[in-house]
């Protein structure tokens, strides 16, 4: 198969016609740092939590499930920065591991989104028809359910674990982002080069990979990174309920949890700090998914 | 309108269809087995084939699927707990006032709250007060209402001695009481959904302060008050009441959470509970009675926008 350029929207869609000196991907980080303050903010937040969660190992000196009896609600102090909990364990150590599961879980559910999300929205989009007002029909009947509602029920069924966690909050993502993702194909699809690629005798597999996919990408990097802050709190709430994450993982929603309220009278530190980490993840993934959406891809403003 | 009307009602019935065979085959498909825990843990039964025989397990699924949606659609009837026997329409229907006055007071909470600021954002454009209020809505997207939530319960105890009332009291008998139980929790919800609600009245009363029809009226001597009140505020709420309808899942899936952190005997907290003993039946009926009240919600928030602003006609 000969080499074919990918049609290149993003230096248009980026506001204004540069000279192309960087490729786009580049191009949206070097925006980011001259007209988004805030978005450079967020992707500095999501940066260091990164960090945090792959050098966990080495940044503390306790592990996240080490327990010391002797040393339980002890608050902060130089040994234990963050002070411990009902059975010794130091919270900050189980912080940052709680980043790590965080990461794991947002990035596994949400590539497992973006994937599902591609494939069923341009399938859809693309192939149209009878199949295409099925296929919605059913996204719809999936929309007209309270997310956390049916994710919560699908989780008590199936039992809690990393894994399932990751699963179904992919799964569910996918589905819901698949709207947005056809929504631009089809836009897309009506283009004259797609018409004429056909023409020249481009097979649909060619069309849908050469022609389409790389316009739908900049939209699928959108979603997927404002997508990130709601899996992260969507495996919280579950995990704050025991459907998520399983102990003895360290999820900060885990920390904060419904069984552990009665501790937290005697070591407030045990709510505090794992709120204050789940809403800095948050806002740094907002605000760096806002700014990449305002970038890549103003169209989805309010999407 | 009338035509319209109908035909939005016609599409949600095999919406709801469809919601009914999602929900059933999740419940059904799915491992983990409430028969095996009720007659070990609890000896509801003598054996486990005996239960499964009660309970009408041991049909084919499409005849329980028959039996159940025959059930709602003929008789009302959505069938009764696992464990209690009893009828899950009655309890649904005895909680669903807790959850109801939750839910009114949480979106009064954010609509007043995220209207006020972002008039006053939006009027006061970059202004340290517009600032000031473009932060608030940051950290009311940034800080999850359950951790909000948790904080509000923990820390005021410590430091002030104060924690909210935990035996609840049904608005029928003391309203002022009730008021007081429900105050605390519909603020907290309300604070943390506030936020996209400030963020799109500002853009959209920004935009429709711009338009002709507003320099008409500054030009006629109009005071700021009225100009604003009057000509700008209907047309911006628009948005925000469909993003309310939007949103209207997300107070559904909260109050669950909330129910369970402030102990309100609603709909939530049966939920809940049904969901930690795998009653199936309780799930899947709640369920479908949560996505078509959803759905409905959705319908009759498309046909406000006729009322909010008579441009909108439908055919």
């Amino acid at each position: 198969m000969a080499t074919v350029a990918p049609a290149s929207a993003p230096s248009i869609v980026l506001g204004r016609r540069l000279p192309r000196t960087r490729p786009w991907y580049l191009e949206v980080w070097v925006q980011m740092l001259r007209r988004k303050p805030l978005g450079t903010l967020g992707a500095a937040i999501v940066g260091g939590m990164l960090f945090l969660a792959v050098f966990a190992d080495a940044l503390t000196p306790y592990g996240f499930a080490e327990t010391n009896l002797r040393e339980r609600f002890v608050s902060a102090s130089a040994t234990h920065w963050l002070g411990t909990d009902q059975i010794g364990r130091d919270v900050a150590t189980r912080i940052l591991y709680g980043a790590r599961i965080s990461l794991y879980v947002g990035f596994g559910a949400v590539a497992l989104a973006s994937v599902l999300a591609t494939l069923l929205g341009i399938f859809s989009a693309y192939w149209g028809g009878r199949l295409d007002l099925l296929l919605q029909r059913a996204v719809d009947a999936w929309m007209a359910f309270p997310g956390l509602l049916i994710l919560m029920s699908i989780m008590s069924l199936l039992g809690p674990s990393v894994l399932n966690i990751t699963l179904v909050l992919g799964i569910a993502a996918g589905i819901r982002e698949s709207r947005i993702v056809r929504g631009v194909a089809l836009s897309i699809r009506e283009n004259t080069y797609i018409e004429s690629a056909r023409a020249m005798g481009s097979g649909h597999l060619r069309v849908t990979l050469v022609h389409i996919l790389p316009n739908v990408l900049p939209t699928i990097i959108v979603v997927a990174t404002t997508g990130l802050s709601t899996v992260i709190l969507t495996e919280a709430s579950l995990s704050f309920l025991g459907l998520g994450v399983p102990p003895p993982h360290p999820t900060w929603g885990g920390m904060l949890s419904l069984a552990g309220l009665d501790h937290m009278y005697r070591a407030p530190w045990l709510a505090i700090w794992p709120a204050t980490a789940l809403s800095l993840a948050v806002f740094g993934f907002n605000m760096l998914g806002d700014a990449l959406r305002d970038l890549l891809d103003p169209r989805l403003k309010g999407a | 309108m009338r035509p319209y009307v109908l035909r939005r009602l016609a599409l949600a019935v095999p919406t709801l269809g469809l919601v009914s065979v999602i929900v059933f085959s999740i419940m059904r498909l799915m491992p983990g087995d409430v028969v095996i825990r009720m007659v070990e843990g609890h000896a509801y039964a003598p054996t486990i084939d005996a239960l499964r025989r009660e309970l009408g397990l041991d049909r084919p699924a499409w005849v329980q699927y028959a039996d159940w949606i025959g059930g709602i659609v003929l008789r009302g009837d959505f069938g009764t707990s696992f464990w209690t026997r009893q009828p899950i329409w009655d309890e649904f229907i005895q909680r669903f006032p807790v959850t109801l006055e939750l839910a009114a007071l949480t979106i009064l909470a954010s609509v007043v709250i995220g209207v006020l600021v972002g008039i006053v954002s939006a009027i006061r454009q970059d202004s340290a007060a517009d600032y000031l209020g473009r932060v608030l809505a940051i950290l009311a997207l940034s800080v999850p209402y359950f951790g909000l939530a948790v904080l509000v319960v923990v820390l005021p105890s410590i430091y002030f001695k104060w924690t909210p009332i935990w035996t609840y009291v049904p608005l029928s008998t003391s309203p002022l009481e009730n008021l007081k139980i429900m105050l605390v929790p519909a603020l907290v919800f309300g604070v943390t959904r506030a936020g996209p609600i400030m963020r799109i009245m500002r853009s959209a009363l920004l935009d429709i302060l711009r338009q002709d029809y507003i320099r008409t009226a500054w030009s006629k001597g109009l005071p700021e008050r009225a100009i604003v009140l009057r000509h700008a505020l209907k047309n911006a709420l628009i948005p925000v009441v469909s993003l309310i309808g939007l949103q209207t899942p997300l107070y559904i899936g909260g109050s669950v959470i909330i129910e369970a952190i402030f102990r309100l005997p609603g709909v939530g907290l049966f939920f809940f509970e049904a969901l930690t003993r795998l009653d199936y039946p309780v799930v899947q009926s709640v369920n479908l009675i949560i996505a078509t009240m959803v759905v409905g919600l959705n319908l009759a928030i498309d046909l406000s926008y006729a009322f909010l602003d008579p441009r909108i006609r439908y055919r």
